[in-house]
């Protein structure tokens, strides 16, 4: 049981990144190899937050949405803009953005070079302090459930429902699933196909902020933290099949309960072996996804 | 001057450059060169797999690592102190365990083999290579292509890692295999600060460069072209895509399990690091950075970014700011030169051989091919 609820927050966190990545790769075809640094950065924002603004961390939840927003604003603006079509060049070019933003955390934003350091910042390990009544444990069906993953997973639960009521029932999503099924349709029918690519981008890396905030309170924040999420949330996408809501969130929760119970079982290193091993194998014989609708 | 000359002058300056080097260098920057030189025969694996064939696989570390730890294996136990049993294993086996290679770790008989030097330096290339003829048969009958390639082979590359570093007792863990004996073959050893390794990585490198030249303009380098241009296509001209785009997959593994054997060679050590993401990916851009489809733009693009890489560590103002100028230039190469060193270098070429003609030059994105 205990296993069972470290696997629904290990599929929480899974869940948040792989979303803003399949709305990023289900619309542009573009993959986003800086995402991991979204949640990278969501989490340094916490840090800073809340050391140096009193914030607690349900404030920080919009305050690092905004923040990686208008990050992934700038990224779509400066570079994705230019890549639209070349797959393999985004992958590149995104793997440079995100070596970009980890040194800038690690020299304080350059202020390091001048001697001027920010605290919290830096290649050191940060911790973020969480509040009291996320601390305690409940206890359910005669297992000791940890507040703090009962409140990830619930926060995962929202936000999949409000990215399903953003896509399926606003102006924004239609005009998103329509630029995702086909572009030149849908410019040619009046939809600013580069607005939409615009907005889902820095949608997708809020949602990845929002992420950030949610692991910082159980893990230690640092630099490189962001490149594990990125790599294991495209297999999310992936295995669930690009551009199913649906899919993404199945496929989460699988792929997260199979880490939590293998690495029960074995260790930490296996359970992402075998995470690995499942997402291979479901790339191979059913590369559409598992859950792709054969309605296209 | 045409561009074929050109070309071939461009090799032949490189390849006497690369030679006469040792003849100026102290023995810190020959060690250094050398293992620069080991980084082009990665991007030269890599310019084969994705400049030709369109595969772009971001595990190519995983064979560079499994080369180097090959070789790196039977080093280890070439050193007198780790006979019968590697030290490593001593500090991790069960007290009563039997001290003897067959069994004092679990999987410590893998080691067996590799008493024998030559053995190491075969499997160096043979496993990379039949690692890669499997993961590759798999991928490519099953018909993935593009991207999941290389998410596929980028999951290989840090599941290796990962079990690399988790079976301590087996490998050495997280520290990898160091303190390793000189490589001597038939009395003769490699200095890795002398001109003997920087000689054996030089002329290897040479060599690899001239057989798949050899091998990539004959008509295999065109088949594999045509399906870099129009998978589908060549497979309608009657082209069996999935093996040509296995062979090329394994060759290319194979180029990098070599480039790992000389690696451990000039550095004296194997570290699952040599797997890391991060590696796999900077190898692409090596190649990204000097001309994906042009084995000589490659290995320049390696050398450059790796020799400037160092100068800028090397300074404490630089050493900093090192890793975002390096993604600033992955941003530019992407986005403004997609062929690279090479590209500029055959634009160049082309404008001035037609330099009365200047209205007929009209270059499409791709065609800086082969240098």
């Amino acid at each position: 049981m205990e296993t069972f609820v470290i696997g629904l927050s290990i599929a929480s966190i899974l869940f948040m990144v792989a979303l803003g990545l399949a709305i990023i790769y289900g619309t542009m075809s573009v993959i986003n190899l800086a995402h991991g640094e979204m949640v990278m950065i969501g989490a340094y924002t916490t840090v800073l937050a809340t050391k140096h603004l009193g914030f607690n961390i349900y404030l920080c939840l919009p305050l690092a949405f905004v923040v990686t927003a208008t990050f992934g604003l700038i990224i779509e603006r400066t570079v994705v803009r230019r890549l639209y079509g070349r797959l393999l060049d985004t992958l590149l070019a995104t793997w440079g953005i995100a070596l970009i933003l980890q040194q800038l955390i690690r020299i304080h934003f350059g202020l390091g070079l001048f001697g001027i350091e920010i605290e919290g910042l830096g290649s050191d390990l940060q911790n973020v302090p969480v509040p009291a009544e996320l601390q305690q444990a409940i206890r359910l069906f005669g297992a000791n459930i940890p507040v703090y993953r009962a409140f990830v997973f619930a926060a995962a639960l929202a936000l999949g429902a409000v990215t399903w009521l953003l896509m399926f029932r606003t102006r924004f999503g239609s005009q998103l699933r329509a630029v995702s099924v086909a572009r030149n349709t849908a410019a040619a029918c009046g939809i600013n196909d580069k607005r939409v690519n615009m907005l889902a981008f820095a949608y997708g890396s809020g949602l990845a902020g929002i992420a950030g905030v949610l692991v910082s309170g159980f893990k230690t924040v640092s630099p490189d933290m962001g490149t594990p999420y990125v790599v294991d949330a495209f297999l999310v996408v992936v295995a669930g099949g690009v551009g199913h809501l649906l899919g993404t969130f199945a496929s989460a929760g699988i792929l997260g309960e199979v880490q939590s119970f293998v690495a029960t079982w074995a260790n930490d290193v296996y359970g992402r072996t075998v995470l690995f091993a499942v997402v291979i194998f479901i790339l191979l014989f059913k590369p559409q996804g598992l859950f792709v609708t054969k309605s296209r | 001057m045409t561009y074929r000359t050109a070309s071939i002058i461009a090799y032949v300056v490189f390849f006497a450059v690369v030679l006469a080097l040792p003849l100026v260098l102290n023995s810190f920057w020959t060690n250094r060169v050398a293992i620069y030189l080991v980084y082009s025969i990665c991007a030269i694996g890599i310019s084969m797999s994705w400049g030709y064939a369109g595969i772009l696989s971001l595990g190519q570390g995983l064979f560079f690592g499994m080369g180097a730890y090959m070789l790196a294996m039977s080093l280890t136990l070439a050193v007198p102190e780790n006979n019968p049993v590697p030290q490593l294993m001593l500090l991790n086996m069960e007290p009563n365990a039997v001290r003897d290679l067959c069994c004092v770790t679990t999987g410590s008989f893998l080691w067996i083999p590799f008493r024998s030097i030559a053995v190491g330096m075969i499997a160096g290339i043979v496993v990379p290579c039949i690692l890669a003829a499997g993961i590759g048969y798999v991928m490519f009958k099953r018909r993935t292509t593009g991207v999941y390639v290389s998410i596929i082979t980028l999951a290989f590359a840090l599941i290796g890692q990962m079990l690399i570093v988790n079976n301590q007792p087996l490998t050495g863990g997280f520290n990898g295999l160091a303190d390793l004996a000189l490589l001597e073959i038939a009395g003769f050893e490699f200095d890795p600060y002398g001109p003997s390794a920087y000689y054996a990585v030089a002329f290897t490198l040479i060599a690899v460069i001239l057989l798949a030249r050899y091998m990539l303009t004959g008509r295999i380098g065109q088949v594999l072209k045509a399906i870099r241009e129009d998978e589908a296509r060549a497979r309608y001209l009657g082209y069996d895509v999935e093996n040509y785009k296995l062979f090329i997959f394994c060759v290319s593994a194979g180029v990098a399990g070599l480039a790992g054997m000389l690696f451990t060679l000039t550095s004296e050590f194997a570290t699952p690091s040599l797997m890391a993401t991060s590696l796999s990916i900077s190898m692409v851009i090596w190649a990204a950075t000097g001309g994906r489809a042009s084995l000589l733009g490659a290995c320049i693009g390696a050398l450059i970014v790796n020799f400037v890489g160092s100068l800028a560590s090397e300074s404490a103002t630089f050493q900093p700011v090192w890793p975002i100028i390096l993604g600033l230039l992955f941003v530019f190469v992407v986005l403004f030169m997609p062929n690279g060193i090479a590209g500029i270098f055959k634009a160049f070429i082309e404008r001035s051989g037609n330099a009365g003609k200047a209205e007929g030059f009209a270059e499409t994105k791709l065609s800086a091919r082969e240098v």
